[in-house]
């Protein structure tokens, strides 16, 4: 009977994992604290105040505004100033600062004159996640002292007061970003992050526990012959432990994410739930598709690695999918997580209808039990051959 | 299968050259090893880097929402047309079809021209365009913003000057009253903004780290299996100084060739790039020893290190400001070399620092390369 060859399976690897400690650690604590430290990574929130510096040639009262309005801001904090081209140098290059904005002597005469005042902010692009916060804030600082400027300068000419903001831009732009997660795109990240790494150990664990089995030679002993449907159902029962254990972590972590911290939820979580499952599912048949293929615990962990550790990294959250070139795309596309994340991203977000996602969560079922067989397959062709088992 | 070579092989010798040779050849031997210390850097080398070849984001797929059919809202869809940050595949009268294409993922974003915007302008009334972008996208919402003020803040500046210069100013004077101060953007040390740029010198140190440290442990972890671990003080540091040579060779890769080749910034500073590795690569094999000596099981590490890649990254401080990490983490990060590798050789190798700047990181490294080894040497004592 097959399900009764995955319930032995499954109390086998329940008595196997109670006497290694280290197997039982990589599908429980490990996993748990991971997805932990992931969530505590991003707790603090969007950076606040990240250093920049005034390099101020000017030495007006417009220039001290503007400095004051730096730091000011709530991403930027003004550090010491800097007096010259070398000291913004070294600010810069040691990373003491990210930006350096720098304010020439002439600015104060040229808006005076009516001539526009030019000031520059020189910030360090090969942060790019820095850069962009500061170049946002800064843009901002500079774009209101502006205006202010140009209100006195058009109230002292005269200008009827109601029309002056009107008149300044005739056509402005209002720039929305849907679904509302640039106040907490912390959360965002950390939400993408806690699947991408349960997908990494997942697959790690599948490739484990079923790599152990050749690598122990024991494999004989686990699957006791049977019929084909027998070494499937083995299978099945032998992942069902880290299976429930790691879905479970997962599906807390998103609970804690989403509705403990008070992030209304646009679509369906229950759906993201059924997912992350599906996700770990597939993580976990690939990872055992890989041991019963090479038949070796430590080459099924290297592709899993290759595999699932830059999953997150390819998957276009970053970098999106549409600047990769066509066969960089086709990787990508060809990952589990690519399509998870697109899939979180539609229903905790966007609020996309279940309907659109469908095909994600039956294209991963159905992945999980394609390679479920396969595997099997593989474990039958392994049975048969004893001399291939014990590979290191 | 085969069992690894070590096995074959008679109790360490005592000196330190012959050691050092004989960990080398052990190294060279040992196919597992050979995959994560040669061949793994070799590939994601190649593979990092594919991903982001064209390194910028440009023409993000938009659609423009005309409910006003005016000769101003057509010249508006043209200019967001010619930005190279957008292209507008979808002109349409109904908001709700843009909103369905952008869920469906067909466009990243929309503009709303509502109906009466010119009549609006030319009534000089107060007209405001709401742009529509996917906030869970980051750098394509970026584009879409950007490209979208850009093209229309073009035609928002036609109508203004024309506007001032009827009202009696010269164009230049127009052009000056209309925004009395400017900021100019000067992007330093990765002046294409490029994503590749970005992403891959810092995760290149993860890459040497991670790998090293899989292959190290792996290697005394077998050795620990087959009881041949234990050795005297001249013998582990000969061992240490053979794991860190495959380390040093893929660090020179890295520096000197695949960011050359992928055209990302380096070069800043050869010398001080040498130094850190000097530092960085013998803090990972020490680690990687005490790695494998704990575990002593040939397949341990490569389990347990893998998924540490990703919060590692997270903790390096370029992807995400350190500055936003809780206290705690803001220390024990450095626990790992690959926080303050990334760090100097963003440093040295982008920024073209002197390697003053890069001190604290180096000497970090260096206290951490000492403690390890000073630990393995102690419990490798027989």
């Amino acid at each position: 009977m097959a399900s009764e060859a995955a319930l032995a399976s499954l109390r086998r690897e329940w008595r196997l994992l109670r006497a290694r400690p280290w197997d039982l650690a990589m599908v429980f604590w490990v996993p748990a604290l991971a997805v932990l430290l992931m969530c505590w990574i991003f707790a603090a929130g969007l950076p606040q105040r990240l250093p920049v510096a005034v390099w101020d040639e000017d030495h007006t009262s417009l220039s001290r505004e503007l400095t004051r309005m730096l730091d000011a801001a709530p991403g930027l904090s003004v550090a010491q100033p800097v007096l010259n081209g070398a000291e913004a140098q070294w600010a810069l290059q040691s990373m003491a600062v990210y930006g350096v904005v720098h304010i020439p002597h002439s600015t104060t005469r040229d808006v005076k004159q009516g001539k526009a005042g030019q000031v520059t902010l020189l910030h360090n692009a090969q942060l790019a996640t820095h850069s962009s916060l500061i170049q946002r804030d800064v843009r901002q600082v500079v774009a209101t002292l502006s205006a202010g400027i140009e209100m006195r300068a058009r109230a002292r000419r005269g200008d009827p007061q109601q029309v002056l903001q009107v008149r300044m831009e005739p056509i402005k732009t209002n720039l929305i970003a849907l679904f509302n997660i640039s106040t907490n795109y912390e959360q965002f990240l950390a939400a993408a992050l806690v699947p991408a790494i349960l997908h990494i150990l997942a697959m790690t664990a599948g490739a484990w526990s079923v790599g152990r089995e050749l690598r122990d030679r024991s494999l004989g002993a686990w699957l006791r012959g049977g019929d084909w449907s027998q070494t499937l159902a083995a299978l099945a029962g032998k992942l069902a432990l880290p299976w429930l254990s790691m879905s479970a972590i997962g599906l807390a972590a998103l609970l804690f994410l989403t509705l403990a911290r008070g992030w209304h939820v646009a679509g369906s979580l229950a759906w993201v739930g059924v997912a992350l499952a599906a996700l770990v599912a597939v993580s976990l048949a690939a990872g055992a598709l890989l041991a019963a293929a090479t038949l070796s615990l430590r080459t099924a962990l290297s592709g899993a690695g290759l595999l699932s550790a830059p999953a997150f990294a390819f998957s276009g959250v970053g970098f999106p999918l549409l600047a990769m070139s066509d066969s960089a795309r086709g990787w990508a596309v060809s990952m589990p997580y690519t399509h998870y994340a697109r899939l979180q991203i539609e229903q905790l977000q966007a609020g996309a209808p279940i309907a659109q996602s469908l095909p994600v969560v039956a294209g991963m079922t159905l992945a999980t039990l394609i390679l479920l067989a396969l595997a099997a397959w593989g474990l039958r062709r392994a049975l048969a051959r004893p001399d291939k088992w014990g590979g290191r | 299968m085969q069992t690894p070579p070590m096995a074959r092989q008679a109790d360490p010798p005592s000196g330190f050259l012959a050691a050092w040779l004989q960990t080398l050849n052990a190294l060279l031997r040992d196919k597992g090893v050979v995959l994560l210390l040669v061949g793994a850097p070799v590939l994601y080398g190649f593979f990092y880097p594919w991903f982001y070849g064209q390194e910028v984001v440009q023409r993000v797929p938009v659609a423009v929402v005309a409910q006003d059919n005016s000769s101003l809202a057509r010249q508006m869809a043209r200019f967001a047309d010619a930005s190279p940050r957008i292209a507008v595949v979808l002109v349409t009268g109904d908001e709700a079809q843009a909103r369905q294409a952008l869920l469906r993922g067909d466009i990243y974003g929309y503009a709303l021209l509502h109906r009466g915007l010119k009549r609006s302008v030319v009534r000089t009334e107060e007209v405001v365009i709401p742009v529509y972008a996917h906030g869970g996208y980051p750098l394509v919402s970026k584009q879409v913003q950007y490209g979208f003020a850009e093209a229309f803040g073009t035609v928002s500046a036609g109508v203004e000057l024309r506007r001032l210069q009827a009202g009696g100013q010269s164009a230049l004077q127009a052009e000056a009253s209309r925004s009395p101060l400017n900021l100019q953007m000067e992007a330093l040390f990765n002046p294409t903004e490029g994503y590749g740029s970005f992403v891959v010198a810092a995760v290149a140190l993860l890459i040497l780290q991670q790998t090293l440290l899989m292959g190290g442990a792996l290697l005394v972890g077998t050795w620990r299996e087959q009881g041949l671990a234990h050795a005297g003080t001249t013998t582990w540091t000969a061992r240490l100084l053979a794991l860190c040579v495959p380390g040093w060779v893929s660090g020179l890769y890295y520096f000197g060739w695949v960011f050359v080749w992928h055209g990302y910034p380096s070069g800043g500073n050869p010398l001080g790039a040498l130094a850190l590795l000097a530092v960085f690569v013998p803090a990972v094999a020490g680690c990687a020893a005490l790695l494998g000596w704990w575990f002593a099981e040939r397949e341990r590490a490569l389990q347990v290190v893998l998924f540490t890649s990703l919060p590692l990254a997270f903790l390096g401080g370029f992807s995400w400001p350190a500055e936003a990490l809780p206290a705690p983490l803001e220390w024990l990060r450095w626990l790992s070399p690959s926080t303050a590798a990334i760090q100097a050789s963003l440093r040295l190798n982008q920024v073209g620092a002197p390697l003053a700047a890069a001190l604290p990181q180096l000497l970090t490294l260096a206290c951490l390369a000492l403690a390890s080894w000073l630990a393995v040497l102690a419990v490798a004592r027989r």
